[in-house]
């Protein structure tokens, strides 16, 4: 609860630093913040601390684990797109406010206890998100992006309050645990099918946030109008936030019904890998490539929702954790390279231009592809190794899938070692860059193999 | 686990130093392999060829134990590795790539990759570093590779992917019998023979395809041609040999129940692998891409021996692997020698070599017959015992299986005879350089030592193979 304020401080302080004109103090007082939040909860592990009698929030070691992710990716994206913002420094203060109170609303996902608390999280998450994707003025598409992103946003936050109107009317309760208490008490005489509408229109509504097919289309246009900051960002943490509630909700409010919509999400999960992959191979534009692989890995994410056992939550944030570090690093990657046509071809030759860059490019693809040590293999083997014994035919065509996959990444990479006809031109790389790439490399790197030694959960 | 740090550490260090001297600093980094397997061969008998764990962490949560550790079976293929490293390391060392630092660093990886293999006595870590000893020859192949190399290379790395994603399905589903991925847990599965098919059939499909077995073995052939000659010998001499090892340690030991219903497939399959291969490579023009044939042939025959898995064919196959990956570096750096002083490989330009080369086509002529298995070379006692045991099975394999003698003979010859005799195509040819003197040298040396005296490998390799047909047995009995 006061790593939240802290976070929320931090961001209102930045606003009115930005007075100033020294996007430099914006900065620092953003990432003091969010390492600040960082250390709070790191301290409130195992030994949750209650300011006010409020009980919206909680913040138990799940919520923590995930909290921290979120804050890391946050302050990732902040770092990342500081040399593009301070090139306005009349506008630095809000996009980096505006990235900081979405992640007051990814936190506030992460911890909610009842429905009406998630709801606002989704909106404070959401509306900054909204804006930023548009920051681009100059920039047609990312006009556009904002544009989509907000319509569909729009219409899937009120499928979403249908979905809860629904649910109350059903169990007469916003919190989780009472929800999941009428139920079972209910399944005894018998579910209203008021229940089922609402849960259907809850799912419909998560499957838009985390981008599943056939909620899906808005993403590769998003994701590639959008600054590479904020796509990056929204990959990342809204993944990791949407992914956080839609476990939350669903496992610990729906246990009861598990029936009834683990097969829905179980179709979808293949539809949704497919359709991912089989758009990504034919794919030109980097940031629409890691757009429908990020399809592909929703599908294998949403493996974990349907798995019943006490791994899962873990599991998931792992799989997610090692995704955000692939994703923030490439989208840096391509910021740097700074093609306005965003191609894959503009990776041609990286090897020469920059051996930095090349490397922390190949590694975060491999691990996207799930090349074994690197931590994207460990959150795959978790994910798919938890669900055989549920589900084998599911994660034998979630492997197969992965098979698909690798002919994308494999495209880039052969780029990245490209020698014939490449330009010889050296990339400067800004020393924020390097530390982030830097930290990046390392955790895919040996991130796995040291997660996997410890139980997370 | 110095075994494994040396690699890992020269890999290191590799990108750092300097570029006039990085090929010392790589022939350097290959000699400590060698000096030291010499130590752990010394050590290794004089405990009397008791198995060695040497690395080993708390099981984690979801059953990964990091144990490695290797027996005679292992410490032979530990042997291999090293010393085809060092000897791919010192052809290379008058060529342009020795001085490159990416290079050295990635076949360094590649060693620590396949010593990992070789080591893991822990399924999940099995697969890791057979994925990780992709990275290193895929990148080898497409930084220095030849023309064409993008499509071929995205085959391969989709082909051996593929196959290994399969290899990771079967070590999911085995592992949800087991408590852990330690070799031993695993092998205490017992499978219901459903089960167990699959499991035998998702490790078949990653080997067959790496070894190759015919009809998996599209990739090959042109993988070969393109990747320039250390990443040639990599896949040959040390990449097949992990799939043919992973046969020996984990396909069959883990799900015995199914061997009875794969061994007769794969045989065939591999059979018809000796005399396809064969028959193609006699047609061929291209040198490089008549070995990359000639070595699916070989192969094959090593396989359909393996899968009769008793202690003859085993040591057989064993010996036979060794002679391959011995006979595969020297022939392809023949190849490659006639490449970059002739500028081809086709054999109708070239011709008459041996005249003006004698040093060459001596060591190349040795290296023809080893590769046709004349008596005192390694490949007779390898490929004389494989054929008896493919005979015991039954006559008509033993029978089919015997025209590699025959095939072999003709393509290796031919190939040899189109090259090196008739009027010379060329006013002068370097003769051999001492690096390539040497590693000649080496290899001929080793061939006819094992060949004279084949006794020392099956002293290493006996008791672990009885030990391994023992816990086959004990599993195979509980089923029945």
């Amino acid at each position: 609860m006061d790593a939240l304020i802290v976070i929320f401080l931090s961001g209102l302080i930045s606003l009115f630093v930005a007075f100033t004109k020294k996007p430099i103090l914006v900065l620092l007082t953003s990432s003091i913040g969010i390492l600040a939040a960082i250390g709070l909860f790191i301290a409130q592990w195992n030994n949750p601390v209650t300011l006010f009698s409020y009980e919206g929030l909680e913040f138990t070691n799940s919520a923590i684990l995930y909290s921290i992710a979120a804050c890391i990716f946050g302050l990732f994206s902040i770092l990342v797109g500081y040399n593009i913002y301070s090139k306005q420094p009349e506008h630095t203060g809000e996009y980096i406010s505006l990235m900081v109170f979405s992640l007051v609303g990814a936190v506030c996902m992460l911890a909610f206890t009842d429905m009406f608390m998630f709801f606002l999280g989704l909106e404070i998450l959401s509306i900054p998100i909204y804006v930023m994707a548009g920051t681009k003025k100059s920039d047609l598409r990312s006009s556009e992006a904002s544009l989509k992103y907000f319509l569909m946003g729009a219409f899937a936050t009120g499928v979403l309050l249908f979905g809860i109107a629904w649910t109350y009317g059903a169990t007469g309760s916003f919190k989780l645990t009472e929800i999941a208490t009428a139920i079972s008490t209910a399944s005894e005489t018998g579910q209203s099918s008021i229940l089922y509408v609402g849960i259907l229109l809850i799912l419909a509504s998560f499957l838009f946030k985390v981008g599943a097919a056939p909620f899906h289309f808005w993403s590769p246009d998003v994701y590639e109008g959008s600054p590479n900051t904020v796509t990056g960002f929204m990959a990342a943490v809204v993944k990791l936030g949407a992914f956080g509630a839609f476990y939350k909700i669903f496992n610990v409010a729906f246990p009861e019904v598990h029936g009834f919509w683990a097969p829905a999400i179980m179709v979808l999960a293949v539809v949704t890998m497919f359709i991912g992959n089989l758009s990504a191979l034919s794919q030109v534009h980097f940031k629409r490539l890691l757009a429908y692989s990020s399809i592909t890995h929703v599908g294998y994410a949403l493996l974990t929702i349907i798995t019943v056992s006490s791994n899962s939550e873990a599991n998931l944030w792992v799989y997610l954790f090692g995704y955000g570090f692939s994703i923030i690093a490439l989208v840096t990657i391509a910021q740097l390279l700074n093609d306005d046509e965003d191609k894959i071809d503009a990776f041609k030759g990286l090897a020469k231009r920059s051996p930095f860059l090349a490397a922390v490019a190949v590694l975060s693809l491999l691990s996207l592809a799930g090349v074994p040590p690197l931590i994207g293999f460990f959150g795959k083997y978790l994910v798919f190794s938890e669900a055989f014994t549920q589900y084998p035919i599911l994660v034998i065509v979630a492997i197969a899938n992965s098979g698909i996959g690798v002919y994308y990444y494999l495209k880039t990479i052969i780029a990245i070692f490209q020698k014939e006809d490449v330009s010889e031109e050296k990339i400067e790389i800004p020393s924020l860059q390097v530390v982030v790439l830097s930290i990046c490399a390392l955790t895919i790197l040996v991130g796995g193999l040291v997660l996997s030694q410890y139980k997370m959960l | 686990m110095e075994i494994l740090l040396i690699p890992s550490l020269f890999a290191l260090l590799a990108l750092f130093v300097p570029g006039k001297v990085v090929r010392v600093f790589g022939l350097v980094g290959g000699l400590a392999s060698v000096i030291l397997t010499c130590v752990l061969v010394c050590k290794f008998q004089q405990n009397g060829g008791q198995a060695v764990t040497f690395f080993e962490l708390a099981q984690n949560n979801f059953g990964f134990t990091s144990k490695m550790g290797y027996d005679g079976i292992g410490l032979f293929m530990i042997i291999l590795t090293n010393v085809i490293t060092f000897i791919i390391l010192l052809s290379n060392f008058n060529r342009e790539v020795a001085q490159n630092k990416l290079f050295t660093a990635m076949l360094f990886l590649m060693q620590a990759a396949l010593l990992g293999v070789f080591t893991s006595m822990d399924g999940l870590l099995f697969y890791i570093f057979w994925e990780i000893s992709l990275i290193p020859i895929f990148i080898i192949a497409l930084s220095f590779g030849g023309s064409d190399r993008k499509r071929t290379l995205t085959k391969f790395f989709i082909y051996t992917f593929v196959g290994s994603l399969a290899m990771l399905a079967s070590l999911i589903a085995i592992k949800s019998y087991a408590t852990s991925f330690a070799i031993e847990d695993l092998m205490a599965v017992e499978l219901s023979s459903k089960v167990a098919f699959w499991i035998f059939g998702g490790f078949f499909l990653a080997f067959a395809i790496k070894i190759p077995l015919f009809p998996f073995h599209t990739w090959q052939p042109s993988t070969y041609s393109t990747a320039p000659m250390a990443g040639t010998m990599l896949l040959s001499a040390l990449m097949l040999k992990m799939a043919l090892y992973g046969m020996i340690r984990w396909m069959v030991p883990l799900a015995p129940e199914a061997l009875n219903d794969f061994q007769y497939p794969i045989i065939v399959l591999g059979i018809i692998g000796v005399v396809y291969a064969g028959v193609i490579a006699i047609k061929q023009s291209d040198m490089k891409r008549l070995f990359a044939f000639a070595s699916i042939s070989h192969v094959g025959l090593i396989a359909a021996g393996i899968i009769i898995f008793d202690k003859e064919n085993l040591t057989a196959a064993l010996i036979q692997m060794f002679n391959h990956s011995l006979v595969a570096v020297g022939l392809f750096l023949s190849v490659d020698i006639l490449e970059k002083r002739m500028g081809t490989r086709k054999l109708e330009e070239l011709g008459g070599v041996a005249k003006l080369a004698p040093k060459f086509g001596f060591m190349f002529a040795a290296l023809a017959l080893a590769s046709v298995s004349v008596p005192f070379t390694s490949g007779f006692i390898g490929e004389f015992l494989l054929l008896k045991g493919l005979y015991s099975y039954h006559w008509v394999v033993g029978l089919i299986a015997g025209t590699t003698l025959v095939l072999g003979a003709v393509y290796t010859l031919r190939a040899y005879q189109l090259s090196m005799y008739g009027a010379p195509k060329m006013a002068s040819f370097e003769d051999l350089t001492w690096n390539e003197w040497l590693a000649y040298f080496i290899i001929m040396a080793i061939i006819v030592i094992v060949g004279v005296c084949p006794q020392m490998i099956i002293d290493t390799v006996g008791p672990s193979i009885d030990q391994l047909l023992e816990s086959y047995k004990i599993s195979n009995t509980i089923i029945k």
